[in-house]
């Protein structure tokens, strides 16, 4: 920082004021945000139980997590994840947010329910679809019987195959209302006169929708589409409640393999470097979207 | 209100004309909003359900959603039998520090970052972009260790300091660009007015940015208030834990009393969805300020 000041023309004082601004972000964010990262690269380089000295073991712990079969299965179930929560919840919200864009009666009442799932606890939420899908009590189970629908009456969240995407149908649940937020959020800047045009114009419903609304979107659509990557990246509480990664590991996600070792097995070592390529695929595709995009979307900046 | 009106409409299916005159004819959309509206609360509908099984005989009815015999009796039980008081105490004690600082500390984070001259500005704000997608569990093994080496394992403070760390930049990112569409002149008329940069940010800024302000809010209050996975591993006296907790703590106890349990998810869920519905009409607004 002097040597920055001693090169600028622009006196240190003038600094100071903005400097003191960021002070107490600039401390905490040292502390528990760039620390842990650069702790938990050198404690991935080591054969470490977490309480007694570890020892060195380089990159050992990487060729050991390539060879593990549960990360596998962690990268398979991130995919899917992605794949299954992303698309549902931006169709699903993107429709909602249409219809309830429109001056319609009771559309605030419509909006606190799609989103209310989205404020609960992980924690509830997860319980709560336990009992959903509990094969003897559940609210599913009991529909399935009394209509004959046997499908119904299965235990998903039981079953290795189909775990991790019952799981998924329960982000979708929770999740789709925060989309239709941000969507209805991206509708409000929509220009009117551009719909006016289009009406105008003699365009159908469909095709002002698909041609114009849905592409003026974008930096909504590549919010949600990055915030989506992330938190399914992320996810750890709604797994470990629902599943606990289980049956046998079928539904293991990354943080909750990370938990596991770290918190069960004590291989702090190895746990690290579960969350060291966690971070990176985190960051890269974070910043291979913003390359592709520019950061706009992100920061809310016009161009970038 | 509307919901039970349109209710009716879906079973007859009579959209296209009305049946009796002048009444204001219901939009098309209810056809749809009102089916997948009902859907999305069944779940809602049955941990308020579940919450009055009787301790006695817990059977339900309608599809398990309600139970055969309501009772508050479980609401009570976990008033006087569970020391749950204190550990909603703890959640406050957790959620409302972080949530006033996330806003102090992120609001002057996002004034220094718009209107005043700062090093390095353009690495800070990369910084705290990258910080927004760095997962929490990625670095719970290493903040673990870093509390117990401050003292602060076993202790709220320390909560209060990693969620306010971690929810600074996505309250940093809302609220410079809310104070970006402040005009600058604004700024420089204050200063030139001879008031102190602190003052212009204090009276001029922060209350402009409300809707912004309301947003970051209600997000914080939900990291804060439903995180599990942090006081999961840093807090181990059962008198500091959060309501998060309890849950899967008691799991064994709740085994034979199923009510008890969905009473404390009920609890859990009010005070947060409260928060959201006081500030649900800034939401929007807030929002499309933020991503414009």
């Amino acid at each position: 920082m002097t040597s920055a000041t001693i090169t600028r023309p622009k006196p240190r004082r003038d600094w100071l004021p903005g400097t003191l601004f960021l002070l107490p972000t600039f401390v905490l964010f040292a502390l528990f945000v760039v620390y842990p990262i650069i702790y938990n690269v050198q404690a991935s380089t080591l054969d470490w139980d977490g309480v007694n000295i570890g020892e060195f073991v380089g990159l050992g712990n990487y060729t050991e997590l390539l060879k593990d079969p549960i990360f596998v299965t962690t990268l398979k179930n991130s995919g899917w994840w992605i794949l299954l929560t992303i698309v549902p919840q931006a169709l699903i919200g993107f429709f909602l947010a249409l219809l309830l864009n429109e001056k319609i009666r009771g559309r605030s009442i419509y909006r606190a329910i799609f989103f209310v799932p989205a404020v609960l606890s992980p924690v509830v939420v997860g319980i709560v679809w336990q009992r959903m899908l509990d094969p003897f009590n559940g609210v599913f189970a009991k529909i399935g019987r009394a209509t004959g629908l046997e499908f119904l009456t299965k235990g998903y969240l039981a079953d290795p195959k189909t775990a991790i995407f019952a799981a998924i149908v329960v982000n979708v649940w929770m999740w789709t209302g925060f989309s239709m937020l941000f969507y209805l959020a991206g509708l409000q800047l929509i220009d009117d006169s551009v719909l006016q045009a289009a009406k105008i114009d003699g365009a159908s419903t469909w095709k002002t929708v698909t041609a114009i609304i849905w592409p003026l979107l974008k930096s909504t659509h590549l919010s949600l589409l990055l915030l989506g990557i992330i938190g399914s990246l992320k996810t750890f509480e709604l797994v470990y409640v629902l599943t606990e990664g289980g049956p046998n590991h079928a539904s293991e996600m990354l943080p909750t393999y990370t938990f596991k070792q770290a918190f069960q097995l004590q291989s702090v070592g190895y746990a690290s470097t579960i969350s060291v390529v966690l971070l990176v695929i985190a960051v890269v595709s974070s910043l291979s979207m913003v390359r592709a995009f520019g950061s706009g979307f992100l920061t809310g900046d016009d161009k970038k | 209100m509307t919901i039970t009106v349109e209710k009716s409409q879906v079973k007859t299916g009579t959209t296209d004309v009305p049946v009796r005159g002048r009444k204001r004819r219901p939009h098309w959309a209810h056809l749809i909003l009102t089916p997948m509206a009902i859907l999305w609360l069944v779940p809602i509908v049955m941990v308020l359900g579940l919450s009055l099984l009787p301790t006695s005989n817990p059977s339900t009815t309608a599809y398990g959603l309600f139970p055969a015999e309501p009772s508050f009796g479980n609401y009570i039980e976990i008033w006087t039998n569970n020391p749950i008081l204190q550990n909603l105490i703890n959640s406050a004690l957790i959620t409302v520090p972080s949530v006033l600082l996330v806003m102090l500390f992120g609001s002057m984070t996002a004034f220094a970052l718009a209107r005043l001259r700062v090093p390095l500005k353009a690495v800070i704000f990369g910084a705290l972009t990258l910080a927004l997608i760095l997962p929490m569990s990625s670095i719970v093994v290493s903040v673990f260790k870093i509390l117990q080496s401050m003292g602060l394992y076993n202790n709220l403070l320390g909560l209060v300091l990693v969620y306010t760390a971690l929810g600074l930049p996505f309250a940093v990112i809302i609220i410079r660009t809310s104070f970006l569409a402040v005009p600058e002149e604004m700024y420089e008329a204050a200063v030139l007015d001879g008031a102190g940069k602190f003052k212009v940010y204090w009276k001029v800024y922060l209350p402009l940015s409300k809707p912004a302000l309301a947003v970051v809010a209600v997000w914080q209050s939900m990291s804060s208030w439903n995180d599990f996975l942090l006081p999961l591993v840093t807090l181990q006296d059962n008198e500091l834990k959060p309501l998060t907790l309890i849950p899967l703590a008691y799991r064994g106890v709740f085994l034979s009393q199923p009510g008890a349990l969905f009473a404390i998810l009920v609890l859990i869920s009010i005070p947060i969805v409260v928060v959201f519905l006081a500030v649900q009409r800034h939401l929007v607004n807030g929002l499309s300020g933020a991503i414009k």
